[in-house]
């Protein structure tokens, strides 16, 4: 029963009965059938995303399998109804011509006669309001000033929790390895303790001690400044490598499980603890860590209340950015899409580049579990 | 003592942001505090833990969401049967294929929020996917619609599954391949039929498995809340209100902290200890070899 999972996924290819007769190919060419049409139902959903973000709110009650061919801009449109269905902020309007803000514009003008209006020419006004017509969402997603900051500060709060999380999960695994002591053990149970406890419970409190500690920190009360900004994102990662049962599960095990034989035979051949570590122990920590970061990556990434309790509006997260488009009246469901689009995009695309690290983490993942 | 220092760092973070809260927390449970930053706090003893029986303004909104979250935790349930267990089966039978495994473990990516927003997509009254092509087909019926009371707690399950499908087949595919062959090869060659091998070969020795998702299932359930904000149980709907959103409400904007904070225990409390009799439970169903 000592076979390794890798040996146990690279002999399953032939089937678990891998006789040849014709039923049984007929019977396997259906069962791949299956699997093929779910994952293709799977994927559809995400293609209707794709395709409902180039759908305006105007054509959003028509069911289009592929995006609506691009409208012509009309420079007969009223612009108040235009602002409505395209989501055209009136004031960049007048930003992007050099009119000023104060400067009053009927809605129920035409963009032609606005063009008469201030002598702007034709062909600006349409290529200015073209994209607005063709790529709404994308269009009002990337123009907000936020969005890409967002994605960077998402990015560095996920690489940061995951590569601190892992360093100190190591840490405390090698440190309750074999659980001997009594010390070990109440640590051990300490951290198991935490799924008993109900995280409604200790939210809030956890938000009043952080912004006490925050705020003894010189530059924080300046809302804007780098420090707040800062402090807030290194408050964050603080909260995500912080540790929880599952970490603590997931390496106390595993370096428990290594024969202590290893440790041993290093000790003989003359290697300091140190030397034992970095040569012998790191290498097999691929397993734990691959698992941890499979769960946590997408866990860090998603993270939606954390960020909403603790960043501020200028300091978000994209997940938080993406929710503050729902508006209280009417929302803008195309830039949302977008948005979820967008959040998902470096996911799978890391995803896909560490398929292998991930495909052994989940399933390693699963057994320990 | 060099366990002490390599311990250290992690606990202590540990310990300040979970423990130090918990207490912190624990003084305000038997008080009738409206928010950290009320005044005219009075102790009232065990008042609050009793509140949800007696108080009908309260009653009325827990109970209700008691029941919606247990109903929707049920139907979830049976997802991770019907995705899970059915890929994972399906998946054993023609071995391990990395890139279909991880096309379907694909919609994990996706946030709790985001997942409701895609909910939305397909399932709104007037622009939801699945309703237009329903009614392109022809179908004349009630549009189906996420909004309501019976799309949470039986529709959204169905997403919920479909997004935890990846997670759920890992689960059950690891259960099956610690199956030793020479068990399964044995009750073919004795003429045991596919059924019969479930029966009596498959399930008895996933039960590990079995216990796993159900643990991972029954917490993950009544937790989960993005979903629920983005389907609007924040704000108007009704139908989207767990007891999640019911708890973090009292907790946040209703003014009533300390009740949110006792609820949040009457609730989940008892949930872990489900699990851990579950846990316990699955040590005796467990196949000995």
């Amino acid at each position: 029963m000592a076979q390794s999972l890798r040996t146990t996924l690279e002999q399953s290819p032939r089937g678990i009965v891998g006789s040849v007769s014709r039923r049984r190919r007929i019977l396997r060419g259906v069962v791949v059938a299956v699997i093929v049409a779910y994952v293709a139902t799977t994927l559809v959903p995400f293609y209707f995303l794709i395709v409902r973000t180039f759908v305006s709110t105007k054509n959003s009650t028509q069911l289009w399998l592929w995006p609506p061919p691009p409208e012509e801009v009309n420079l007969d449109a009223d612009i108040g109804n235009f602002a409505v269905f395209f989501n055209l902020d009136i004031q960049e309007f007048k930003a992007a011509f050099g009119l000023s803000a104060a400067e009053y514009i009927n809605p129920k003008w035409s963009f032609r006669r606005v063009g008469e209006e201030y002598g702007i020419p034709e062909e600006q006004l349409i290529a200015y309001l073209e994209p607005f017509v063709r790529y709404n969402g994308w269009v009002v997603l990337m123009a907000d000033e936020q969005f890409w900051p967002a994605l960077a500060r998402t990015a560095a709060m996920t690489v940061g929790g995951l590569v601190g999380l892992n360093v100190l999960s190591i840490l405390t695994g090698t440190g309750l390895a074999g659980l001997r002591t009594r010390f070990q053990r109440t640590v051990y149970n300490l951290y198991l303790a935490e799924t008993a406890i109900p995280f409604f419970l200790i939210l809030l409190p956890q938000f009043l001690l952080v912004q006490g500690i925050l705020k003894l920190i010189p530059g924080y009360g300046d809302f804007g400044s780098t420090t707040r900004k800062i402090a807030q994102l290194m408050a964050m990662v603080l909260l995500y490598i912080r540790g929880n049962a599952l970490s603590t599960m997931i390496f106390t095990s595993y370096i428990s499980s290594i024969p202590r034989e290893l440790e041993e035979s290093a000790e003989i051949d003359g290697a300091s603890r140190w030397q034992y570590i970095r040569y012998i122990q790191m290498p097999l920590m691929k397993v734990p860590v691959a698992s941890m970061t499979v769960i946590s990556l997408v866990w860090f990434w998603n993270d939606f209340l954390g960020p909403f309790v603790y960043l501020d509006l200028n300091n978000t997260n994209l997940l938080v950015l993406i929710q503050n488009y729902v508006g209280e009246y009417s929302t803008n469901f195309q830039v949302i899409y977008s948005g979820v689009l967008a959040s998902v995009a470096p996911l799978l695309i890391v995803y896909i580049i560490f398929r292998r690290f991930f495909v052994q983490g989940a399933m390693s993942g699963a057994i320990k579990g | 003592m060099q366990d002490v220092i390599l311990v250290s760092p992690q606990l202590f973070l540990f310990i300040t942001l979970v423990f130090v809260p918990l207490f912190m927390a624990l003084p305000v449970l038997f008080t009738d505090r409206r928010s950290y930053t009320d005044v005219d706090v009075e102790y009232i003893g065990f008042d609050n833990f009793t509140r949800v029986f007696w108080d009908d303004a309260i009653a009325e909104e827990y109970w209700p969401a008691l029941r919606r979250t247990a109903r929707f935790t049920l139907y979830n349930y049976l997802m991770v049967y019907v995705f899970g267990l059915t890929l994972a089966l399906l998946m054993y039978e023609i071995g391990f294929h990395s890139g279909l495994f991880t096309m379907i473990y694909v919609p994990q990516m996706l946030s709790g929020l985001a997942l409701g927003f895609v909910a939305l997509m397909l399932f709104s009254p007037a622009t939801g996917v699945v309703n237009l092509m329903l009614r392109n087909l022809g179908w004349m019926g009630d549009p189906i619609n996420i909004k309501t009371e019976r799309g949470t707690t039986m529709l959204l399950p169905v997403l919920v599954g479909w997004r935890a499908a990846g997670f759920n087949l890992a689960i059950f595919l690891s259960g099956l391949l610690t199956i030793p062959k020479e068990n399964i090869e044995a009750a073919v060659v004795d003429g045991a039929s596919y059924l019969q091998r479930l029966r009596w070969i498959y399930f008895p020795q996933m039960v590990p498995s079995f216990a796993i998702a159900t643990i991972f299932c029954l917490l993950g359930s009544f937790q989960v809340f993005d979903v629920l904000v983005a389907l609007g149980g924040m704000e108007a709907n009704r139908d989207a209100e767990f007891l999640s959103v019911v708890i973090q409400r009292y907790g946040f904007s209703a003014q009533r902290l300390a009740l949110g904070l006792v609820l949040s225990i009457e609730t989940f409390v008892p949930l872990t200890l489900l699990a851990f009799l579950l846990l316990r439970l699955q040590r005796r169903f467990s196949y000995e070899r």
